[in-house]
């Protein structure tokens, strides 16, 4: 992405800066463009009333000296009409320059003409809409012009016109052209002076939005950086609150969150070492008698085969019960480690087929007393990876220990594929199955998918449980795939280093072989 | 007869593992606090103390400390917690092996008690050389430059099986086996301590060992020092 546009998006100064100069940009706009409609027209409507006044005065003295002259020859009506243009056109020094046209109106057949134009004015620079207007009225007619000369040269202009007649030649037309370029100029000045302005007026807006903006930001961005260093563990840290503003309020009640945090913190570490302790404790306490237990078991099966039957059997369950009941506290101990926290990765490099075989092989007698077997599929002779091989072990174990459960009497396929960076196991059975709301549960703790079925094996109901947080340690995934009738699929899939993370999954949850 | 020094203080389990050793042909002598047991070991020389690790009075791991600082008699700790921490530190107090309550089968107990009390390396006799140590294998002595240097047994015994293959690389499993005699056990904490308290002994610097040389990575073989 465009590094400006990215710096847009993260910078709050920049933010309020460039959409405060964008809308003051709008209003001054609005602003300049009405100020100098305002100016030019008042401009233009004083300098048309001056215009007209002055030409009507020189348009009726024209036609006063005309009148004088009646009956003479045409040398002195030719005279006349010279002095009117000349002293129309003279000018004193600040005054706009003026032209004068004599038209002939259509219709005058006299054969003396005394069309003629000042300073070689064009005579086409009268349009026709104004000198038929002109000839219809008796008044005078006004119309904005370009002034055209001989030469070319063009420049805008206010006509102001109306009839008159000479002496031997009949009715004429006389115009005044004002020339417009002083106020045309003016008007410019007036809009650079007004674009100007507005300029300057953004520029400063921006500054002074950029030094108020900077009083609230960086007691922000501070804020900001105390926040990120909390986020890496240091409670510590606090915001400097000098003024009785927002922004120091803001800080008080950051400063008071940080206090609260810190102690939440502090409960919590005490908690998680307070649960450790009992945690060790009830295992030194439950062990030591379970260990007396055991050994005095282990006396009386020994000495069996001298007891009635009924005591001699009693021995064997005691025994057995005496071995659940240690699995369950280890597994227990497990899980209230792995709650508290504290339980640790030894990784070791191993090879995970060979371990999945021998987990296989501990397993075989149990699997073959429930007519069913454990059939490895890897796709290498060996996977090397780097993990806790007592943790890898136990997820196999619970995992076929599980599927052997539930195999309903057909083979269990474990394929084992590894790439690069992770390895997957995928265990298949295709017993009872899984129904949808049975797999959100299936790891959940003490959790039994059917509570009617006999519990033959004497598992602790914490296995599958301990292999997901055991998957999880490893930074690793285990996930769960069923459906009534149709077996269930097991997937976990474990970095090859451990902690490193797993980009992929190279077992499909739901098997290939699964048609919906 | 055998003798072995139980030190615990839960009375039931005392009396069981009494009951247990007794009737596997060993006498007991049963101690149930800490800062008793220097007093009954010295009265009363045991072959082999089995000390727990929380006791009343002095904890097992000192217990351990002031019974090796007079004694090579061979200790094995019993712990409650599989934490490697406890193990650690009793093995470094100076115990020889370690066993995790509840044990599998009280049979497992007898046979760790056996393996540290039955004279091992009968099959060989005479000297063994490692380094500069002149080892008498039948003496149970090890001698640099006609002095004896103090082993316990199970030091003495890991140095003889080093000794006696001089080219071979020992891997941590393999003296698990040798030395402590288990068949499959993972827990390499035992030789990594051992070959330090046996090096603290024997070399010249512990730091830069000659004698048991580590192979990185693999375990660790007999050193063949500069020209002897």
């Amino acid at each position: 992405m465009n590094p400006y546009f990215f710096r847009f998006r993260n910078s709050l100064a920049l933010k309020v800066i460039v959409s405060t100069v964008l809308l003051s940009v709008g209003v001054i706009y609005i602003a300049g463009s009405a100020l100098n409609s305002q100016l030019s027209a008042g401009i233009k409507k004083v300098n048309r009333q001056s215009s007209i006044v002055e030409a009507r005065s020189t348009i009726f003295s024209a036609q006063y000296r005309l009148l004088l002259v009646q009956g003479e020859n045409n040398a002195a009506v030719r005279k006349v009409i010279s002095n009117v243009i000349s002293s129309a056109t003279s000018l004193t020094s600040n005054e706009n320059a003026r032209e004068v046209v004599f038209l002939r109106s259509p219709g005058n057949t006299k054969s003396i003409d005394y069309e003629i134009t000042s300073n070689l004015v064009d005579p086409s620079s009268i349009p026709d809409f104004l000198s038929t207007k002109v000839r219809k009225s008796s008044d005078i007619g006004i119309s904005y012009v370009k002034i055209q000369y001989i030469s070319g040269l063009q420049i805008p202009g206010l006509a102001i016109g109306q009839k008159i007649s000479i002496p031997n030649a009949g009715q004429y037309e006389m115009y005044m052209i004002f020339s417009l370029a002083n106020q045309n100029t003016t008007l410019k000045l007036i809009q650079r002076y007004l674009f100007l302005t507005g300029i300057a007026l953004i520029l400063l807006i921006g500054l002074i939005t950029w030094l108020v903006i900077r009083q609230v930001v960086r007691p922000v961005r501070h804020a900001a950086l105390v926040a990120t260093q909390f986020t890496a563990g240091n409670f510590s840290e606090r915001l400097e609150v000098r003024s009785q503003d927002e922004i120091a309020k803001l800080g008080k009640a950051f400063n008071e969150m940080a206090e609260s945090l810190e102690q939440q913190f502090a409960r919590l570490q005490n908690l998680s070492r307070v649960q450790q302790r009992f945690v060790s404790d009830v295992s030194h306490e439950l062990r030591t008698p379970l260990t007396t237990l055991r050994m005095a078991s282990e006396v009386i099966f020994s000495a069996r085969d001298g007891f009635d039957p009924i005591v001699a059997r009693s021995a064997e369950l005691m025994i057995a019960q005496l071995d659940r009941f240690e699995r369950l506290l280890e597994d227990l101990l497990e899980i209230s480690r792995f709650d508290a926290e504290v339980a640790v990765l030894e990784a070791v490099d191993f090879d995970v087929v060979s371990l999945a075989r021998q987990c296989a092989d501990d397993l075989a007698l149990v699997a073959s007393e429930k007519s069913t077997e454990l059939r490895i599929y890897s796709i290498a002779e060996s996977v090397n990876i780097r993990a806790d091989v007592r943790r890898v072990a136990r997820i196999l174990r619970n995992l076929f220990s599980n599927a052997i459960d539930h195999a309903e009497e057909k083979p269990i396929a474990i394929t084992i594929i590894a790439s690069d960076d992770d390895v997957a196991i995928g265990i298949r059975d295709f017993g009872v199955g899984l129904d949808e709301a049975t797999l959100f549960r299936v790891f959940d703790r003490f959790w039994r998918a059917d509570p009617s079925r006999a519990r033959t094996r004497g598992g602790t109901g914490l296995g599958l449980s301990i292999a997901l947080e055991d998957a999880r340690l490893h930074n690793g995934e285990l996930e769960a795939w069923g459906r009534p009738g149709k077996g269930a699929h097991f997937v976990v899939t474990l970095p090859r280093e451990a902690g490193s993370g797993i980009n992929s999954r190279l077992i499909k949850l739901q098997p290939d072989d699964y048609r919906a | 007869m055998t003798l072995v020094m139980v030190v615990d203080d839960d009375q039931d389990l005392s009396e069981m593992l009494g009951i247990v050793l007794t009737g596997a042909g060993i006498d007991v002598d049963l101690v149930s606090r800490g800062d008793e047991a220097l007093e009954v070991f010295r009265n009363n020389p045991p072959d082999l103390v089995l000390l727990d690790v929380m006791l009343p009075g002095l904890n097992g791991i000192e217990v351990c400390r002031l019974i090796r600082a007079e004694s090579m008699v061979p200790i094995i700790m019993l712990s409650a917690k599989s934490d490697s921490y406890d193990v650690v530190l009793g093995l470094e107090a100076g115990a020889d092996d370690y066993i995790v309550k509840p044990f599998k089968h009280p049979s497992e107990l007898v046979a760790r008690i056996r393996t540290r009390l039955r004279r091992t390396n009968t099959d060989i006799s005479g000297l063994l050389t490692i380094g500069d140590l002149a080892i008498d294998v039948t003496a149970h002595q090890v001698l640099r430059a006609g002095k004896q240097i103090a082993l316990t047994r199970l030091e003495f015994d890991l140095l003889v099986a080093l000794a006696k293959e001089p080219g071979r690389v020992f891997s941590r499993d393999a003296l698990l086996t040798e030395v402590w005699g288990y068949r499959h056990s993972t827990d390499t904490r035992l030789v990594n301590v051992h070959v330090q308290r046996l090096r603290a002994k024997i070399e010249h610097d512990a730091e830069r060992p000659e004698i048991v040389v580590t192979i990185r990575g693999v375990g660790y073989k007999a050193g063949v020092m500069g020209g002897s």
